[in-house]
This record gives structure tokens, C-alpha cells and sequence, in this order.
């Protein structure tokens, strides 16, 4: 997969794209708008990361360019203001998503994965399975080495979320929004407590665990720890 | 199209002034035209008193020997009426008596005659540089004369009227003048005067500055037409004060709260470079770090919708949203966190709709709840309550058992960075804008929010307008 990063922040351009680079793609950092408008017309990429702010070629009219040359790249634009306009701006210029600085690195590649997931439709799986735990999707039902565990209707949609993105790091205000709806910051620990008591019915009478808090940066469902 | 207002003084002496002008032009026209009237008056009698005397002349004069007799009697007629001259002749034009300065030769052709001297009657006419008012009288002969009818030209003389008219007139017009210079000057003068109240309290105005914004101005001591400006404008700078000292507790309490992570961060930081470390000891300094920082993200969003919220950059999208669903959603959401805190939330109202922006409803509720939760002990239970309230609005409730806090305090939980309980200090309850969000949402709405603590329960009301029904599949 090939990302491209448009940011002229010299710090905010490298950490991205060191954390991409990490999480598995190869990644192109443009420090111009006009670079990143040369880049986007003319190579190919998988996704493009677009801050809107830039000092020549602002991010709009890179969007602008790349779709009126029918180009279908998702871009995820960055923006360090939230108002309303701006992102009904960039969503109608053709933008499929976009992240208010400061943002967390993680909800970063939770957005991007989503994004490179979207175009591919999944194969109509009526079962999901990590190690013994196995969930059934129609029924809603989940069971762990051949035991049922009984699991409330949101329980279930937080565990599906977690399956299915098996050995991603997904942040609080992602899970909040897949599975409650809530697309805000809550104040509370509530996403804490739901996976507390998720795990207490998943892996405390089980080995190996299976779901796993990435400290400062949210949860994990995988066979090992180590993200 | 737009013109500087006209000066008031100068409106109203420029009005004053030209009320005066014509009041003093009409008085003057009224005294002229009196003694005009007068003066003919006058001129009447003594023609009147002239023909009377001719007549009664006429009537003692025996028919012979007449004419020398009637000569003069005729004569003795003027006199005690110096300006005055006559001229009788008799029906054929035949000249009986004409009085010494008769010059009458052209004034008889034009006048007919009449049979008594009024002020309508008499004519002005002018002979050899003079000016004479006079008048043509047919006279019957009492004695048989010569013919029956005489005819009589009777005139004054009036150039010592007119003379004395022409002065007068051109004082009068002096003295107009000059009273209306005068009156247009007392009125300049008596409006400038009557603005030195506004020029005082301009003074006043003038010093108030952005550190001196207690300062009001004394609605009793200022004229009663300026009373209402006043206290206006008093009531603009409590406004405007108030609006201050928040913005700026603000930009201290701002200052104040990011100086606490950024005092631990650098603490941290300084203290873990200051001698080598294993890895494990740096990835737990990292992941410390990494929970400020998103404790500092996390208020500076806050913070930044708050920023929209004060420039009206909040714009609320107008749809139906069912709030039965929208509770029941956050219950689902909180349910979790509520259990495990061991408290109920329960949930009664109708069916209803109000209508807002569904995700900014959905902050402001789930800010109210989870303060609710947050402050409601073990055992005890969260509610949530709505009813339609007057004007199309829904009132919606959440109550909670909770500590009595003093009613002049209940105002202040909206403020931003407010903390009911000092000691409550950053216990995983957010920098304490919550509240100030949800009141900057309902304001968004044009709805309303108020606090009430009563018998240990804490009740916030919201108000927002209700949606049409039909409006509601969406």
C-alpha cells in the first residue's frame, strides 16, 4: 500500500510518516503543495493524507485537481480548524474524511485503514475466528474454546469491531463512534469500563488473552500483545 | 445614500428662529395695517365733518342775495380743517365755491359720486407733489340755488400720514430685525446650553477605558430626558464588563490549566534525561507523557468549540430528532460505566421531537449525564424527564441526588474551568468545560438552560424547540 503525506510541518510530516512507514506502508512525504500537487496527478497511490493549510497550493485545490482528473484516491484531509464550513468545504470537494489537529496518531491509521478498507467489499463471512474465540454474526452469538458467553447486543458490536480489526490499535473516540455512535469526546471513562467488563467475559476464565489496553492510545484484539 | 445628521443646535434655532421671524413679520403687518386704518379713519371724520358743515351752510343761506352770502359761509367752513380743501359746483358744472388749494382737474372724472364718506369710499390720488384722500358727495339743495343737485369734492391732505406710515414702517422692520437676531441668538445660545449635560456625560464616557470599566454614570443626576440613555448605556457596560473579566479569567484559567501537564511534562522529561535509563524505564516516561498530552488535546478542542460558540460560528443544523431514541442511545452508551458505579438512570416523557443538530443534542445530553452520574453516589438514581413546555418548547430534565450547592453558585457551573468543589480537581472529570459546552449548544438553539439544587437534587432544566411531527421521518 502507498500513502502519500502532503504536510509542510517539518516535525508533524516526519512522525507521520515514520508511524506509517511503521504500521506497513510505504509512504511518500511532500513538504509543498505544489510538490504534493506534482505527486498526487502523477503517481499512483493507495491514499492520500492532505493538510489543508499549506503555504503555496493549499489542500483544496489539490483535492479539486485530483478529482477533476477523475482520480477516485480516497484523501484524508487535516485541518487545524474545526468549523463547520471547512468540512463541509472539503467534503464536497471530494475529500471522503478528515482529522482536527492536534489528533491522536492512532485515530490517524484507524482512519486510514478504514479508508483503504472501504473499497473492498468483504467476503460474507457468517463466522469471525482469533484462536478459540469464535463469533457467530447472524445469531449474534459469541463462544470461547466450545463455551457460549453470554454477551449484551452492544458487547457483541464492540467484540465484532475488535475481530474484525484484529491487531489494530483502536483509539477510545473510534470505538465510541462505531459502536455507540457518539462522534465526540466524552469526558467519562465509558469505553474503559465496556472493555473491562468485555474482557471480564472474554478472557478472564481463558488463555491465551486476547484483548489488550496500548496505553495512551486504546485497544487491541490480537493473539500477542505486541502491536 | 447616507448624510451626516443635521447639528441639533443648529435644527433647532434654525426651527426656533424661523417661528420667531414670521410670528414677529405677521405682528408687525397687524400693527401696520391698524394704524393705517386709523389714519383713514381719521381722514373720513374730517371729510365727513366737511361735508356736514357745506351742508349746514347750504341749508342757513337765504336764496337772495345768495351768492355773495354763501361765499362766505363757504369759506369759514374750513375752518378748524386746514388739510382739508373742497369744491361745489352745481349739477351743470357750473363752479359755486372751490376752496383756495383746490386741485381737483382729473380726480372728479374718475370718482363717482357717492351719497356718504366711508373707508370704502375714498380715494388717494396725488397733485402737485402732494398726496390727498378724498371723495365726490352729491348733495340735494335745500334752498332752491340754482338746481336741485350740487356736487361736492371733498379731499384731505395726507402726506403727513404717510410720511409718518413710511417711518414707522421702517422702524418696525429694524426692530423685527433686530428681535429676530436677538431671538435666534437666545436660542443658540439656550441650546447649546441645554446640551451641556449631553458634553458632560460625553466627558464622562470619555473615560472609560478597558481598565476602568466600573465606572457608571448617575442616571439621577442627569436631565429626565437623558435618564433612559443612561441607564442604557450603564446597563451596555455591565454587559460589556461582564463579557471582560470572563474572557480574561478565561485566558488565565486557560494559562493556569495548560501550566499543569506542562510543568509534569517538562519535570518528567528533565528528570529522565538527567541519567541513562533502561528501555522500560523511557517507554513508561512515553506513555505517561502520552496521557497528558491527550488530557491537553482534549481541552484545546474543548476550548476551540467554545471559540466557535462565542464568534456564533456554531451553526445548529435544523432536523427532527426523536429524543426517546437519542436518551435511550445514551443510556445504552453510559449503561456500562452507570452499572459499575451502581447507579440507575431511568428515563419518562411522550413521544416527542425537538428540533436541533442530532450530534450537538447528543453532546449536550451526554455531558449532562455523565456530570449527573459522575456526582451521584453509590445506590442512587440518575433520571431523565421531558414534557412539552409552552411556545412549542421541551423541557427536558436531569436530575440527580447530589450535594446542595448554594444558589448564588448555580449560575457559575456554566461558567468555563468552574468547579463546584475546589478539591475536585482533575479527577479524570474533563478541565471542567463540560457544562459551558452544553450551555453554548442550547444557546446554538435558542433554547435555554437553567440549574437547580434543591432537597440534595441537582436538576438541570434544558429548553428546545419542539419539531413538527411529520417532519420526524428522517
Amino acid at each position: 500500500m502507498k500513502l502519500l503525506v502532503v504536510e509542510d510541518e517539518i516535525k508533524t510530516g516526519e512522525y507521520v510518516r515514520q508511524g506509517l512507514s511503521e504500521a506497513g506502508f510505504i509512504v511518500d512525504l511532500a513538504r509543498t503543495g505544489l510538490d504534493g500537487h506534482h505527486l498526487a496527478l502523477t503517481e499512483h497511490y493507495d491514499l492520500i493524507v492532505l493538510d489543508v493549510m499549506l503555504p503555496d497550493v493549499d489542500g483544496w485545490r489539490i483535492v479539486q485537481a485530483l478529482r477533476e482528473a477523475k482520480s477516485t484516491t480516497p484523501v484524508l484531509f487535516l485541518t487545524a480548524r474545526d468549523s463547520v464550513e471547512d468540512r463541509v468545504k472539503g467534503l464536497e470537494l471530494g475529500a471522503d474524511d478528515y482529522l482536527i489537529k492536534p489528533f491522536a496518531f492512532s485515530e490517524l491509521l484507524a482512519r486510514v485503514r478504514t479508508l483503504l478498507r472501504r473499497g473492498i467489499v468483504p467476503a460474507f463471512q457468517d463466522q469471525l475466528q482469533v484462536a478459540d474465540l469464535v463469533l457467530d454474526i447472524p445469531r449474534r452469538r459469541a463462544q470461547r474454546h466450545d463455551v457460549r458467553i453470554n454477551l449484551t447486543n452492544k458487547e457483541f458490536a464492540l467484540l465484532e469491531l475488535l475481530v474484525r480489526r484484529q491487531g489494530e490499535v483502536l483509539p477510545r473516540s473510534l470505538i465510541a463512534s462505531q459502536v455507540w455512535d457518539m462522534n465526540f469526546d466524552s469526558d467519562t471513562n465509558v469505553i474503559d469500563v465496556a472493555i473491562r467488563r468485555l474482557r471480564a467475559k472474554i478472557d478472564d476464565d481463558f488463555e491465551p488473552k486476547l484483548i489488550h489496553t496500548v496505553r495512551g492510545m486504546g485497544y487491541m484484539l490480537d493473539l500477542n500483545s505486541e502491536g | 445614500m447616507t448624510f451626516r445628521s443635521i447639528s441639533l443646535a443648529l435644527r433647532l434655532t434654525l426651527s426656533i428662529g424661523a417661528v420667531i421671524t414670521l410670528v414677529l413679520l405677521g405682528f408687525g403687518y397687524a400693527v401696520e395695517r391698524s394704524i393705517d386704518r386709523h389714519f383713514v379713519q381719521q381722514d373720513v371724520d374730517e371729510l365727513n365733518a366737511v361735508v356736514d358743515a357745506v351742508t349746514q351752510a347750504l341749508a342757513e343761506t337765504q336764496p337772495d342775495p345768495a351768492e355773495q352770502y354763501l361765499a362766505q359761509r363757504l369759506a369759514g367752513v374750513l375752518a378748524g380743517h386746514h388739510n382739508a380743501q373742497f369744491k361745489l359746483s352745481s349739477a351743470n358744472g357750473q363752479l359755486i365755491y372751490a376752496s383756495s388749494a383746490a386741485e381737483f382737474a382729473g380726480f372728479e372724472q374718475e370718482m363717482s359720486a357717492t351719497d356718504a364718506i366711508s373707508i370704502e369710499t375714498v380715494q388717494i390720488w396725488r397733485a402737485k407733489e402732494r398726496s390727498y384722500r378724498g371723495a365726490v358727495v352729491q348733495l340735494e339743495s335745500a334752498n332752491g340755488l340754482s338746481s336741485d343737485t350740487l356736487t361736492l369734492t371733498v379731499a384731505t391732505d395726507i402726506d403727513f400720514h404717510l410720511h409718518y406710515l413710511y417711518s414707522f414702517r421702517v422702524y418696525l422692520r429694524l426692530m423685527t430685525l433686530a428681535a429676530c437676531l436677538i431671538a435666534i441668538l437666545a436660542t443658540w445660545f439656550a441650546v447649546y446650553q441645554g446640551h451641556a449635560p449631553l458634553r458632560r456625560i460625553s466627558a464622562e464616557i470619555r473615560r472609560i477605558k478597558s481598565d476602568h470599566l466600573s465606572i457608571r454614570l448617575a442616571p439621577n443626576t442627569v436631565p429626565v430626558e437623558l435618564t433612559e440613555l443612561a441607564v442604557s448605556f450603564n446597563d451596555m457596560l455591565d454587559r460589556i464588563e461582564e463579557g471582560f473579566s470572563r474572557l480574561s479569567n478565561f485566558s488565565a484559567d486557560i494559562a493556569h490549566e495548560l501550566r499543569t501537564p506542562i510543568t509534569n511534562l517538562r519535570t518528567q522529561t528533565e528528570v529522565a534525561l538527567s541519567q541513562s535509563r533502561d528501555i522500560e524505564q523511557y517507554r513508561e516516561i512515553l506513555y505517561s507523557n502520552l496521557e497528558e498530552y491527550e488530557r491537553m488535546a482534549k481541552m484545546v478542542g474543548d476550548m476551540l468549540f467554545l471559540a466557535q460558540a462565542d464568534n456564533h460560528q456554531l451553526q445548529a443544523e435544523r432536523v427532527s430528532v426523536n429524543l426517546a431514541t437519542e436518551v435511550q442511545m445514551l443510556f445504552d452508551y453510559f449503561e456500562a460505566w452507570a452499572e459499575e458505579r451502581q447507579v440507575s438512570l431511568v428515563c419518562t416523557g411522550p413521544a416527542v421531537f425537538i428540533q436541533g443538530d442530532r450530534l450537538m443534542i447528543r453532546r449536550a445530553l451526554s455531558n449532562l449525564l455523565s456530570n449527573a452520574i459522575g456526582y451521584t453516589a453509590a445506590g442512587q438514581t440518575v433520571s431523565v424527564t421531558w414534557a412539552l413546555g409552552l411556545n412549542n418548547r421541551v423541557m427536558i430534565q436531569v436530575e440527580n441526588p447530589g450535594l446542595n450547592v448554594s444558589p448564588e453558585h448555580l449560575p457559575k457551573l456554566f461558567d468555563r474551568f468552574y468547579r463546584a468543589d475546589p478539591s475536585r480537581q482533575r479527577t479524570g472529570h474533563g478541565a471542567g468545560l463540560g457544562l459551558a459546552i452544553v450551555k453554548s449548544i442550547i444557546d446554538a438553539h435558542g433554547g435555554g438552560i437553567c440549574a437547580k439544587s434543591e432537597e440534595g437534587q441537582m436538576i438541570f432544566t434544558i429548553e428546545l424547540p419542539k419539531a413538527y411531527e411529520d417532519a420526524s421521518i428522517k
